[in-house]
């Protein structure tokens, strides 16, 4: 029977599922737009995946990570809930042994990761605004009317450079129409726009940092030529880009699956497939006990509680005993 | 008088000692949503965030019948010297009529300071004045020492949230104790309390040890700062503070040529860094990175009010030190702005990070590639 590791990355625009295998060769892999209901679409994800299964296999552990990894774990069942930092940073060192800096740009996050003999020893992660992020490039690429695969390659033509303001949103976009109507192409502008989106990053992320290569782009965002090209420009070396950096989040929180179960010897939590015909519903409900009003998360299944958090206490969060299904 | 005071970490020690001078202690309540967003409407937006959180405590108090406000001053080029002036100004604009009484370093105005502490000790005899401020000492020495006990074991506890629940006990227990005799009780029984909570045992080697730093009162006061102890312990590190308020006390107690404290050691230790004084506790965060990193602790959680000029200073200096003693540092700073899923996600890949260079110390690997860093270390 074969053996194998489900890794799950629930981001703010993307959700990505994958199984690997204990050679981490990515078996399956599934990049879907989380349209803001993170819960339907791992339960289709989850359906898909069962389809397509093979019968002599067995899922062994499963990893989760992501905005939404606390709601899914208690969902699906994870052995590991991680961070997306680690988690990535785990995917990378695996493909590429020797990395030492790491650039992740996703949907409404952007991190840098120091790396050095394969482990992580520095990080930095957007705080105060997403002008760095791929939901800015999404947006500008509507303004323009030029579907946001095409984006990049369109960046690629652009015969003459063009600076644009990237610190905010706003106001890059002020900027680039002043500069449409100084009569630069829509491929200068969007050449422009990457660039900008580059240096913002840099300067944000990469500040009091040292950025030594070989770097490995990734994340969502890493399917653009014009931001790859942007970012060799603006640090002068080559920028490697790994075959899964859509969704190295993914293989990442599997592999983490993978060590921990065989560290532990322990049997999966994974609920199986059924988990996707599974009632979920998570409620929210304000604490009225102190003025701290929390918004506390409540999940429910078959009209049990199984989790609960958001309250700063921990009276709620700690109320809920481990059950099994 | 009805006095209350500035919220900030235990306080069950200003409200005793404020008792035993024979005041009636309106004792704010614990800073939450409702003090953040009071104390944000009537502060100025550009105003630190600790200004903010004790000028909604002041309007709490106040509606709670508070008419005497009793506070420390700052030190230094820092806003927080403004801070009681500041506040005192809203506060009237609002239409309240209260009284400050403003405790500065003694050394610095003596006359000032012996004259509000005339003035706050009403008619209580001068003896009972004294025995009082020993036995609120004593009782802030066994507090911290208890508290730094907390701090190590609930990263280990079996049952989760239950040393923060016995702690609360003990601090409870210390409010009813009037003697140094009782104070005695209260610390065995709090001790005993404290051994009996159940355990995760963990290897020596793997036991890792974070130390917090920053401006004190996002240091100090969990309500604001995340609970950044409790959210350490619960990742299964040992935490440690920079401001404890025993440390605090005897430091500005003890006049220059004696004061052989820790507070002043750590001071030392920033100087290379930080050779002059530039306010709030810039200096003393990053002397204690520093002693933190010749302690060889893990890593440095590094907290800053946003926008807090002290330590934005500071800041910039962190990643240098972060070099010289090869210590991980992860500076967050707080405001009422603050996300704390983002947050979170940094704290656990920052214990992540923390484990991981453990690990890679126990293997023995650092050998082979830190030549550098190693000279560093040993220069400490």
């Amino acid at each position: 029977m074969q053996e194998l590791f489900m890794g799950v990355d629930v981001g703010s625009v993307s959700t990505n599922i994958v199984v690997i295998d204990n050679n981490t060769n990515v078996i399956s892999s599934q990049y879907m737009r989380t349209n803001g209901q993170p819960l339907e679409t791992v339960k289709k994800g989850l359906k898909q995946l069962e389809k397509e299964f093979s019968e002599n296999a067995k899922i062994r552990g499963v990893g989760i990570t992501g905005s939404g990894r606390q709601m899914i774990g208690v969902m699906i069942g994870a052995d590991v809930i991680k961070n997306e930092i680690t988690a990535h940073a785990t995917a990378t060192v695996h493909f590429v042994p020797d990395v030492r800096t790491i650039f992740e740009i996703g949907g409404q996050d952007s991190k840098i990761i120091v790396v050095e003999d394969q482990m992580v020893v520095d990080f930095a992660m957007n705080t105060v605004c997403a002008a760095g992020t791929g939901s800015f490039l999404d947006h500008q690429a509507e303004r323009l009317g030029i579907p946001i695969d095409q984006f990049g390659g369109k960046a690629l033509s652009a015969d003459r450079d063009v600076r644009i303001a990237g610190r905010c949103t706003v106001f890059a976009e002020s900027d680039m129409i002043a500069k449409q109507q100084f009569g630069f192409s829509k491929a200068e502008i969007i050449k422009g726009l990457c660039e900008a989106l580059v240096r913002n990053y840099i300067n944000n992320l990469g500040r009091g940092k040292k950025l030594e290569p070989p770097y490995v782009f990734q994340g969502g965002v890493a399917a653009n030529e014009g931001i790859k090209a942007a970012f060799e420009k603006e640090i002068n070396y080559e920028v490697v880009i790994p075959e899964h950096f859509s969704i190295m989040g993914a293989i990442g929180s599997a592999i983490l699956a993978r060590e921990e179960i065989l560290a532990t010897g322990t049997n999966t939590k994974f609920r199986g497939f059924v988990a996707a015909n599974l009632e979920f519903a998570p409620k929210t409900f304000e604490c009225d006990d102190c003025p701290n009003h929390c918004e506390v998360i409540e999940v429910h299944v078959n009209n049990q509680v199984v989790a609960r958090w958001g309250d700063r206490c921990g009276k709620w969060t700690n109320s809920v005993k481990q059950i099994d299904l | 008088m009805k006095v209350t005071f500035p919220y900030m970490g235990t306080t069950v020690v200003y409200k005793k000692l404020l008792e035993m001078l024979g005041h009636d202690v309106i004792l704010p309540p614990k800073p939450t949503r409702t003090t953040i967003n009071l104390g944000v409407k009537y502060s100025p937006e550009f105003a630190c965030f600790p200004l903010k959180v004790i000028m909604g405590s002041y309007f709490e108090a106040i509606q709670k019948g508070a008419e005497v406000i009793v506070t420390s001053g700052g030190n230094g080029p820092c806003r927080a010297g403004f801070y009681e002036r500041v506040h005192q100004r809203i506060l009237e604009s609002e239409g309240y009529d209260v009284d400050f009484i403003v405790f500065d370093s003694m050394f610095r105005d003596p006359k000032t300071f012996f004259r509000n502490i005339k003035k706050l000790r009403d008619r209580t005899p001068w003896i009972q004045v004294m025995k009082s401020l020993l036995l609120i000492y004593d009782m802030i020495g066994k507090l911290d020492n208890l508290e730094k006990k907390v701090q190590c074991i609930r990263a280990y506890e079996k049952n989760r949230g239950e040393t923060s629940r016995i702690w609360e006990k003990i601090q409870y227990d210390f409010d009813q104790a009037f003697s140094f005799a009782s104070m005695k009780k209260a610390f065995k029984l709090g001790k005993e309390k404290l051994n009996s909570v159940p355990i995760h045992h963990i290897e020596e080697e793997e036991q890792i040890r974070i130390g917090i730093v920053g401006e004190i009162y996002v240091v100090m006061e969990d309500s604001i700062n995340m609970k950044m102890e409790q959210v350490l312990n619960s990742l299964g590190a040992e935490v440690e503070r920079s401001q404890y308020l025993s440390q605090w006390v005897t430091y500005n107690m003890l006049p220059k040529w004696m004061n052989w404290t820790h507070e002043n050691a750590v001071l030392k230790k920033g100087e290379p860094y930080i050779p002059i004084l530039i306010g709030g506790h810039a200096k003393q965060s990053v002397g204690q990175i520093v002693d933190y990193g010749q302690r060889k602790f893990d890593g440095v959680v590094h907290l800053m009010p946003f926008g807090c000029l002290p330590e934005l200073v500071s800041q910039s200096i962190i990643p240098k030190i972060s070099e010289d003693y090869n210590i991980p540092v992860l500076t967050i700073s707080l405001d009422e702005q603050t996300g704390i899923a983002n947050n979170q996600t940094r704290i656990e890949a920052f214990v992540d990070l923390v484990r991981g260079k453990r690990k890679q110390r126990l293997n023995g690997k650092t050998k082979l590639s830190r030549n550098k860093r190693e000279h560093c270390c040993s220069s400490s």
